[in-house]
């Protein structure tokens, strides 16, 4: 055999050894996918504070002590908050937990007449059908919230969620830069400086966007809490927060929100005012938001065109849910960064 | 560390030897990046404290005899500078390959591709087994962001050495032209 047909061979079997690797490692993110959630949400925890702790080392800091003072600060500012916010937070929970049966059985009865009503309508659906699907729906949903064995696994893994996600926050802050250069060891020395770059620009990519992200639904969230609050709307921290925590989906995640609040009050008061109400503060918020809230924090983060953000986000929520929304942004991101520098190393350089 | 041999045969150390090494144990070890990171013109007169954030973005590598550091006309991304081994230069002038310089043991180069993105103007291939270190402009640009002054500090350094090289070939220059 030729040397270049060996050289040839060589390279296919590199590839395929790529291949392999990658899909091991995609196997591996799989099996562990339960364990994963403390590590998603600490390594989102760490894009936000790692800014914070590398202003106090450049500072003079040491970044280990650096890493223990925000960490400190971060809890004592939660607490504060926790214990500024609980009375009202504590009434909201008591108002629904008192609520909800009545929630729970207005909605049931509105969609037993909706289906009814739709059965009638269409004619060809036998009547019960559909509202005995609803029914079997509903009492497949509710049968899990008694089941103490589930309230019990649901809350130890919470406790554990909450405990861990400190600790690896710590260790990401601290010891973040290490482990990327422990990682990037074990790329040959031929793809070395490719990888990088891939490396720092996927890290950038991610990194703004969540952290704009983040700070858009911290300001959506509050904003809305306010706004509903001065109209005396009950449940408002509830809506508000909700409002803020599904803005993290683009697009979809506001309509989410809007759609949430509303139903809320019009099941809780039937008023229509108070309706109004709420959709026009989250409406506000959200016009807010995208006029003078975002151009600002969005302004360095990912550029992708509203269109394509649609088209993954529904497309992540078909294939993985919550997470598939969350995550579909980011992962297009890092897909578009390494193909744009791995065509350039193939179309400038001629080589990779 | 120096040592006293006490009359008793016994070794004894002194307060300021003791103090270096509890100042060690805080501050840590060497390691084997640091010493060679002293040894750089670029990063003379740095504190330890400094050192360590440097070696954090110092990138260790071993290239086998014959093995390719990089292309000519690749993208550069950083500066290498020479722990072991022997590194070659060579430039492609009419399809054939010209050796332009030859570097050895503390020795660096590609600092150009450590301040802007540009393509690499000669191929650099090891001669021997060679131990390098690299620097690469995505982590060094993070640190300056972090740590301004370190930065401004390395900068320094980097801008007396181009300012060097641009004075020599303007001196060369003149001499041709006289």
């Amino acid at each position: 055999m030729e040397a270049s047909e060996l050289q040839k061979l060589w390279k296919t079997f590199e590839i395929i050894a790529i291949g392999f690797v990658l899909f091991g490692m995609l196997l591996v993110l799989y099996l562990i996918r339960g364990l994963l959630a403390p590590f998603i949400i600490a390594f989102v925890i760490t894009f936000c504070l790692s800014p914070v702790v590398d202003y106090m080392e450049g500072e003079g800091i040491n970044r280990t002590l650096a890493v223990i003072l925000l960490i400190l600060l971060t809890v004592i500012i939660l607490l504060i908050l926790w214990r500024l916010t609980w009375p009202t937070i504590q009434t909201e929970i008591g108002n629904f937990q008192k609520n909800a049966p009545h929630y729970a059985r207005k909605i049931q009865d509105g969609l037993t007449q909706g289906m009814k009503l739709l059965e009638k309508k269409t004619g060809f659906v036998p009547e019960g059908v559909l509202q005995s699907a609803v029914q079997k729906r509903i009492d497949h949903l509710t049968s899990g919230m008694g089941d103490i064995s589930f309230l019990t696994k649901t809350v130890a893994h919470f406790v554990v969620t909450l405990v861990l996600i400190p600790v690896i926050v710590f260790f990401f802050l601290k010891d973040g830069r290490r482990i990327k250069k422990v990682l990037i060891t074990y790329v040959p020395n031929k793809y070395f400086e490719t990888f990088l770059t891939l490396f720092h620009e996927i890290g950038q990519q991610i990194s703004g966007y969540i952290r704009g992200q983040l700070a858009d639904s911290f300001f959506v969230g509050v904003l809305a809490i306010i706004g509903l609050y001065w109209f005396g709307i009950n449940y408002s921290i509830l809506i508000g927060a909700v409002a803020g925590i599904v803005n993290v989906v683009p697009y979809v995640g506001p309509l989410l929100g809007l759609t949430f609040g509303g139903l809320l009050v019009l099941i809780d008061t039937g008023s229509i005012v108070d309706v109004v109400q709420v959709v026009g503060v989250l409406a506000f918020v959200k016009a807010l938001d995208d006029f003078a809230i975002t151009p600002l924090i969005l302004s360095r983060s990912v550029k992708v065109h509203p269109l394509m953000v649609m088209i993954l986000i529904s497309f992540g929520g078909t294939i993985h849910g919550i997470w598939g929304m969350l995550l579909a942004v980011p992962l297009y991101c890092t897909m578009k960064v390494s193909f744009r520098i791995l065509y350039k190393g193939f179309v400038e350089y001629g080589k990779w | 560390m120096r040592k006293n041999i006490g009359a008793e045969g016994r070794t004894t150390m002194n307060k300021g030897d003791k103090f270096t090494l509890i100042l060690n144990k805080i501050r840590g070890k060497e390691g084997n990046i640091i010493p060679v990171l002293r040894t750089i013109p670029l990063f003379e007169g740095l504190a330890f404290r400094d050192l360590k954030k440097i070696e954090l973005i110092a990138h260790e590598r071993t290239f086998m005899p014959d093995e390719v550091v990089f292309q000519e006309r690749q993208p550069g991304t950083g500066m290498y500078f020479i722990k072991k081994g022997l590194i070659e230069l060579t430039k492609t002038i009419n399809d054939e390959k010209v050796k332009i310089a030859e570097l050895g043991e503390g020795e660096f180069f590609g600092e150009m591709a450590l301040i802007e993105n540009y393509p690499r103007s000669a191929q650099a291939t090891a001669v021997v087994k060679t131990e390098v270190l690299g620097i690469f402009r995505p982590d060094f640009f993070d640190l300056i962001d972090r740590n301004p002054r370190l930065g401004s500090k390395i900068l320094l350094k980097l801008s007396e050495r181009l300012t060097n090289r641009l004075r020599k070939t303007t001196e060369m220059k003149l001499k041709e032209i006289e």
